[in-house]
């Protein structure tokens, strides 16, 4: 076997690193505007489903949610949105983000103009069980969560729990949803999400709403 | 004819019993199956490719490392384009795109073919595993989508009067352990398919 000198090695690696690093850069710079793109029109047409337009994807999601939707504040992520629901009325998108089981978990939620009621809400997650706690995503499970209320007559905040049959009797039926049995953890995450992202967005309208 | 090995008798999933970890996991539908395999299959390839035509260059020392730099550099070139043109299924194969990287067929090519090979026969030897590991992964991915779920990529084939009879959707087939039993029972049939020619 032929034998190489350690200065070889040295050269050698370097080298192919540099290669490599090049190369990795111009392909992610050249295809960086159509990732963008893909990652737009995902999230808009996220948000055109919690708002109850269905069946909207690509391009088309992205003109619709042009049309429809308009930024109230925040950048980035954070971003909320004044939108013309698909029934005609307006709401406000908020996002928010939690922990699931496995990794991230995020939604919309389209709340109505009183900023308590409910309108519709959508979520994602990084890695959350197949079969399992995956099925935050579904209709399923995110309708169940349109009309409800987050505070209570005396203004209180209670959000909008996600509880399994039998937990926490207190809680009125217009702030809870059921939890997907099999799926404790994951419910247990959204349910912890949106207690604890909700309160801060909202608090934020209502300053922005005032001046 | 002596490189059709790795789709029947040294096939990589059935025989060698590698790469079954990403076998299992994006095999629930046949899209993400078939992307993921074509995606092996490059990775293959390419990696025995330019590991033959470097190999009298390769420091035997380094020569896992300077693997796995070619095996990695590919398979981001390939998340990178997934990520473009095919979002959605590259959502669907998540991390398992990335995790080709460690994926046992591809170094073990390296190690035992492309080192010791030109460029040609490498080439082929690359292509023809990866096609081997997609033809398990295509035939796992066909049998849980259909009982599963019903479709075939994406597009209802059970016609409505099944399940007007009372037929219902298999959920376990859509699981991850469904997947280790239909690939267990693949090995079985190859196994004794072989013995019936002795």
């Amino acid at each position: 076997m032929k034998t190489f000198s350690n200065k070889y090695i040295f050269v050698y690696v370097s080298v192919l690193v540099l290669v490599v690093a090049v190369l990795l850069t111009a392909v992610s710079l050249g295809l960086k505007p159509r990732q963008e793109a893909n990652r737009k029109a995902e999230k808009a047409a996220q948000i055109l489903r919690a708002a109850g337009y269905h069946d909207v994807d690509g391009s088309e999601a992205v003109a619709l949610f042009e049309q429809v939707a308009q930024r109230a504040s925040g950048d980035g992520e954070r971003e909320t949105y004044h939108i013309r629901c698909a029934d005609g009325e307006n709401g406000l998108v908020v996002y928010v983000n939690g922990k699931g089981l496995w990794g991230a978990i995020w939604g919309y939620v389209v709340l109505a103009e009183d900023l308590n009621t409910v309108k519709g809400i959508v979520f994602s997650h990084k890695s959350e069980t197949p079969g399992l706690g995956a099925n935050i995503t579904e209709e399923k499970f995110s309708s169940a969560f349109v009309g409800k209320k987050l505070y209570d007559e005396k203004g209180n905040f209670v959000s909008v729990r996600v509880l399994k049959a039998g937990q926490g009797s207190d809680v009125p039926d217009v702030h809870r949803v059921d939890a997907i049995s099999g799926a404790t953890l994951t419910s247990k995450g959204v349910d912890a999400m949106l207690m604890e992202s909700l309160p801060e967005v909202i608090a934020k309208l209502k300053t922005v709403n005032k001046k | 004819m002596k490189y059709l090995g790795p789709l029947a008798k040294d096939n990589p999933v059935l025989v060698q019993v590698l790469g079954v970890c990403s076998a299992l996991a994006v095999t629930a539908q046949l899209k993400p199956a078939v992307v993921m395999a074509l995606s092996v299959t490059v990775v293959c390839a390419l990696s025995n490719l330019i590991i033959s035509l470097m190999r009298s260059t390769i420091p035997p020392r380094i020569r896992i490392i300077v693997q796995l730099l070619v095996v990695s550099t590919l398979v981001i070139v390939v998340d990178q384009f997934l990520q473009a043109y095919l979002y959605e299924v590259s959502k669907m194969l998540s991390v398992f795109v990335g995790l080709i990287i460690t994926n046992c067929i591809i170094m073990g090519r390296l190690e035992a073919f492309a080192l010791s090979h030109g460029p040609l026969p490498s080439l082929i030897d690359g292509v023809m595993n990866g096609l081997g590991y997609g033809l398990v992964l295509v035939v796992v991915g066909t049998f849980r989508e259909l009982f599963g779920t019903g479709t075939l990529w994406n597009f209802p084939v059970l016609p409505h009067s099944f399940y007007e009879a009372g037929y219902m959707n298999n959920g376990l087939m859509i699981l991850p352990p469904m997947a280790l039993i239909l690939v267990g029972s693949l090995i079985w049939i190859l196994n004794s398919a072989k013995k019936s020619v002795k």
